[in-house]
C-alpha cells in the first residue's frame, strides 16, 4: 500500500498539460542561490550590510524567526492528539504536523544565525547559561524541541522505499546495515512516542511564551509591557500553525494523495484552527481593551498614535488581526458545511497571514516609535528602517529551503497512515 | 560532594550495593555538571542586581546648567575607547523644559542597579561588578542585541563593523586606554572602569583624582560632571548630592535605580 499512488498536479494550458514540479524545483533553486550570496555577504562584512541601526536593532530576519516559529506550533499539538490521545485517523496528518515543525523551527535557527553578531558564539547559551534571561530560555527550549522534533521525524522519512528495497541495498551491504540500524532506532524512537509528545508540550508552551514574554517584560518600550503577550504567542502560535498545517494537508492528502485521509478528518483539522483562532481573538479583544485603559499612561497613547503617522497601525490591527483572522476562522469552524476546498484554504491563509502579521507588528511596536528619556517634556521618537537587499536576500534563502524541503517530502515521502510495526 | 560519595551514610550501608553506586554514579555525574556549567562563575555573576557589594559604590553627577554642550566629554570617551565617529557612548542631547526652555542632557550609561540589559543578556556578558559597574565581557558576547532593545536609555552600542586604527577624536582628546573590541559585540561605557582599576591598585581616589577618574568627567571644561563613592559621604559626588537640594534620575517611573544623578536647571527647581 505504500506510496501507491502520488498524484503530482499539473498546469493545463490549453491542450497541453505541463508538470511544474521541476520549474517550481528550478525557481527555489535560484531563490537559494540568490540567499546564498547574501548570507556570504553577511558573514564576510558583518551587520552593517543590513537596515538595521542602534535604534532598530531587531528586524526582518527577527519576524521570520517569529513567524516560523509559530507556524510550526501544529506539531506539538498533533504530537499529543496522535500520540497521547492515540486519535488514529489524525497519524498520516500528524506526520506533515512533524514535518511543517521541523521545517519552523530549522528555519527559525537559520535565520537567526546570520542575525547574531557572532554567529560563530551561536552554542553559547548552551553552556553559559543565564537563567534570569528569556532569550535564554527560548534558545535552550528551541535547541532541546528540535532534538525531540528530529527524534520524530525520522520515522517519518524512514517511511521512504529507497530505504528499504532500493537496489544499492544488496549492492552495498554496508548501506543496507546502516539503514537497519537506522530502522532499529527509529523504532525504538517510535516507542517513545507518548514521551515525546509530553516532552514537545511542555517545551513548545514554554518557549512560545517565552517569546511573547521577550518582549512584554521590556517595561521601557511602552505597549510592549503587556501581560498578555505570552498566552497570546502560545493561543495564536497553535491556531497559525493549525491553519498552515490545514492548507498544507488538503495539498499533500487530497490533491498528490487521494484517499488517504478523509475529508472529515481535515474539516477537523480547520475546526480546530478555526475555533483556537477564535479564542486568540477574543483575548486579543481583551488585550486591546487593557492597552487602552492603560492607555491613560500618556506615554503609550502617544506611541500608538506616533505609529499610526508613520504606518496604519491601528488599521492593521483591526483589519488585518481582527477582522480577517474572524472570517478566515469562522469559515474554517463551519468546514464540515461549507465544504468547499478553496475557500476553506484561502481562509486559512486568511490565518496564517494574521498570524505573521501580529509577530511583525509586535516586533516594531516598540522600536520604530520609542520614548525618550527627557526628565521634564519625554516625547515618541520615530525611528527608521528599510530592509537592505541582503537581508530579503536571506530571508528568501530560508524560505526557499523551508518550501524546497516541503516540496520534496510532499512529493517523495509516503506519509501513511499505518506504521508497519503497529 | 566528594565526601558524600566516600562516606556513604548508615543508610546507605543497609541498601544494596548496587544502589549505592546508582546514588555515588547520580552525584559524581552532578558534580561534573557543575563543574562544566560552572555553576561557581554563574552564581557570582549572578548578581543580577548591583548595590549590594562591599566597598565602594561609583556614581555620576551630571549638573544641568552647567553643561554648554560642547560634546568634550563626548570626544574624550570615544577617544579612550578608540570609537569610530558614529560611535558613542555618550551622547548630548537638546531637551525643553515643561516652560519651553532648552538645555543639554548628557547621557552616559546609568549603570542602573536593576539593569534591564543584565536581567535579559541570554549569556551573562553584561553583568554587575561587585561595586555597581554594569560592564560587558567581550568574549561571551553572542551579538544577539537583546540588552539593546531592552535599555531604555538608548545607550548601548552595537559593534556593526570592524573597529577603527585610530579614533578621530585622537589624540586631541586623549588616546587609546583600552583594547579593541571584535566587530559584532555589544558595547557600552563602563565608568572607564580600567581608570578605576588601576588608580585604585596605586591609591587613587576616582573622582578626586583625575587619573582614576572616567574620562569624560576629566574632558568637562564646566565641571558639570561630579564622580565619586555613592557610600562615601565625603567623596565629591556626595558632597555635590548633598549640597543640590533637587536631584533627579531618567525614567525613575522604570525602577532601574540609575546611578546617574542630575540637577536639573534652576528654574525648574524653583518651579517645582
Amino acid at each position: 500500500m505504500m506510496n501507491a499512488h502520488i498524484h503530482i498536479p499539473k498546469l493545463r494550458l490549453g491542450k497541453t498539460e505541463i508538470d511544474v514540479f521541476p520549474y517550481w524545483l528550478g525557481l527555489l533553486a535560484a531563490g537559494i542561490a540568490f540567499g546564498l550570496y547574501g548570507a556570504f555577504i553577511v558573514l564576510r562584512d558583518g551587520l552593517q550590510v543590513t537596515g538595521l541601526s542602534n535604534q532598530v536593532p531587531w528586524g526582518l530576519w527577527i519576524s521570520v524567526d517569529l513567524s516560523s516559529i509559530s507556524l510550526g506550533g501544529s506539531a506539538f499539538l498533533f504530537g499529543v492528539i496522535v500520540y497521547l490521545l492515540r486519535v488514529k485517523r489524525f497519524e498520516a496528518i500528524g506526520k506533515l504536523a512533524v514535518l511543517l515543525g521541523f521545517l519552523g523551527y530549522s528555519t527559525a535557527g537559520m535565520v537567526l544565525l546570520f542575525d547574531l553578531g557572532q554567529p560563530l558564539r551561536f552554542w553559547h547559551p548552551v553552556v553559559f547559561w543565564q537563567p534570569h534571561s528569556l532569550l535564554w530560555e527560548v534558545t535552550m527550549c528551541v535547541v532541546l524541541y528540535l532534538n525531540v522534533l528530529l527524534a520524530e521525524l525520522l520515522p517519518v522519512i524512514l517511511e521512504h522505499p529507497i530505504f528499504h528495497e532500493h537496489p544499492w541495498l544488496t549492492k552495498f551491504p554496508i548501506l543496507g546495515k546502516l539503514f537497519n540500524l537506522l530502522h532499529k532506532l527509529a523504532h525504538w524512537l517510535h516507542s517513545f512516542g507518548p514521551v515525546l509528545a509530553i516532552a514537545g508540550l511542555t517545551l513548545s508552551l514554554l518557549h512560545q511564551a517565552s517569546l511573547g514574554a521577550t518582549y512584554s517584560v521590556l517595561a521601557g518600550r511602552g505597549m510592549w509591557f503587556n501581560q498578555s503577550a505570552p498566552v497570546q504567542f502560545v493561543i495564536s502560535a497553535m491556531g497559525g500553525g493549525t491553519a498552515l498545517l490545514f492548507f498544507m494537508g488538503v495539498i499533500v492528502f487530497r490533491v498528490m494523495r487521494p484517499g488517504q485521509v478523509k475529508d472529515e478528518s481535515l474539516y477537523d483539522v480547520a475546526r480546530l484552527a478555526g475555533g483556537t483562532t477564535l479564542l486568540f481573538i477574543y483575548l486579543r479583544m481583551w488585550d486591546w481593551a487593557v492597552a487602552n485603559y492603560y492607555s491613560f499612561d500618556r506615554l503609550v497613547d502617544m506611541q500608538t498614535k506616533a505609529l499610526d503617522t508613520v504606518a496604519p497601525f491601528s488599521a492593521s490591527f483591526w483589519f488585518g488581526q481582527v477582522l480577517l483572522p474572524l472570517i478566515g476562522a469562522s469559515v474554517l469552524l463551519a468546514a464540515g458545511k461549507v465544504k468547499n476546498f478553496k475557500v476553506l484554504m484561502l481562509s486559512a491563509l486568511l490565518v496564517v497571514f494574521s498570524t505573521v502579521l501580529l509577530r511583525w507588528n509586535y516586533n516594531f511596536a516598540g522600536l520604530i516609535a520609542s520614548i525618550t528619556y527627557d526628565p521634564f517634556t519625554p516625547d515618541i521618537r520615530i525611528n527608521n528602517y528599510a530592509p537592505t537587499i541582503i537581508e530579503f536576500a536571506v530571508a528568501t534563502l530560508v524560505i526557499s529551503y523551508w518550501l524546497l524541503m516541503f516540496t520534496l517530502a510532499a512529493r517523495f515521502l509516503p506519509f501513511s497512515a499505518h506504521n508497519e510495526h503497529h | 560532594m566528594n565526601t558524600q560519595q566516600t562516606q556513604p551514610t548508615p543508610e546507605q550501608n543497609n541498601t544494596s550495593r548496587r544502589d549505592f553506586l546508582k546514588v555515588a554514579g547520580g552525584l559524581a555525574g552532578a558534580a561534573g555538571l557543575a563543574q562544566f556549567f560552572s555553576l561557581q562563575t554563574l552564581a557570582v555573576r549572578d548578581a543580577s542586581s548591583g548595590g549590594h557589594g562591599e566597598g565602594p559604590q561609583w556614581g555620576m553627577l551630571v549638573d544641568i546648567d552647567l553643561c554648554i554642550g560642547c560634546n568634550y566629554c563626548t570626544y574624550a570617551c570615544q577617544a579612550v575607547n578608540n570609537l569610530a565617529e558614529d560611535m558613542r557612548y555618550n551622547v548630548v542631547t537638546t531637551e525643553t523644559t515643561e516652560s519651553g526652555a532648552e538645555f543639554f542632557l548628557s547621557r552616559p550609561c546609568m549603570h542602573c542597579e536593576e539593569a534591564p540589559c543584565v536581567h535579559v543578556c541570554p549569556v551573562g556578558a553584561t553583568y554587575h561588578r561587585p561595586d555597581g559597574i554594569v560592564t560587558m565581557d567581550y568574549d561571551l558576547c553572542i551579538g544577539c542585541r537583546y540588552c539593546q532593545v531592552a535599555c531604555p536609555y538608548d545607550v548601548r552600542v552595537f559593534n556593526w563593523s570592524d573597529p577603527v586604527a585610530d579614533s578621530p577624536r585622537s589624540p586631541n582628546f586623549g588616546v587609546q586606554e583600552v583594547p579593541n573590541r571584535p566587530r559584532g559585540v555589544m558595547e557600552k561605557c563602563t565608568f572607564c572602569e580600567h581608570r578605576i582599576d588601576a588608580g585604585t591598585e596605586r591609591g587613587l581616589t576616582p573622582g578626586v583624582d583625575e587619573a582614576a577618574t572616567p574620562a569624560c568627567v576629566v574632558a568637562c571644561p564646566t565641571g558639570a560632571r561630579v564622580f565619586g563613592d555613592l557610600k562615601d559621604e565625603h567623596s565629591p559626588i556626595s558632597v555635590a548630592l548633598h549640597e543640590a537640594k533637587v536631584s533627579l534620575r531618567l525614567r525613575e517611573d522604570l525602577s532601574t535605580s540609575p546611578r546617574v544623578y542630575y540637577i536639573p536647571p534652576a528654574n525648574m527647581a524653583e518651579e517645582g
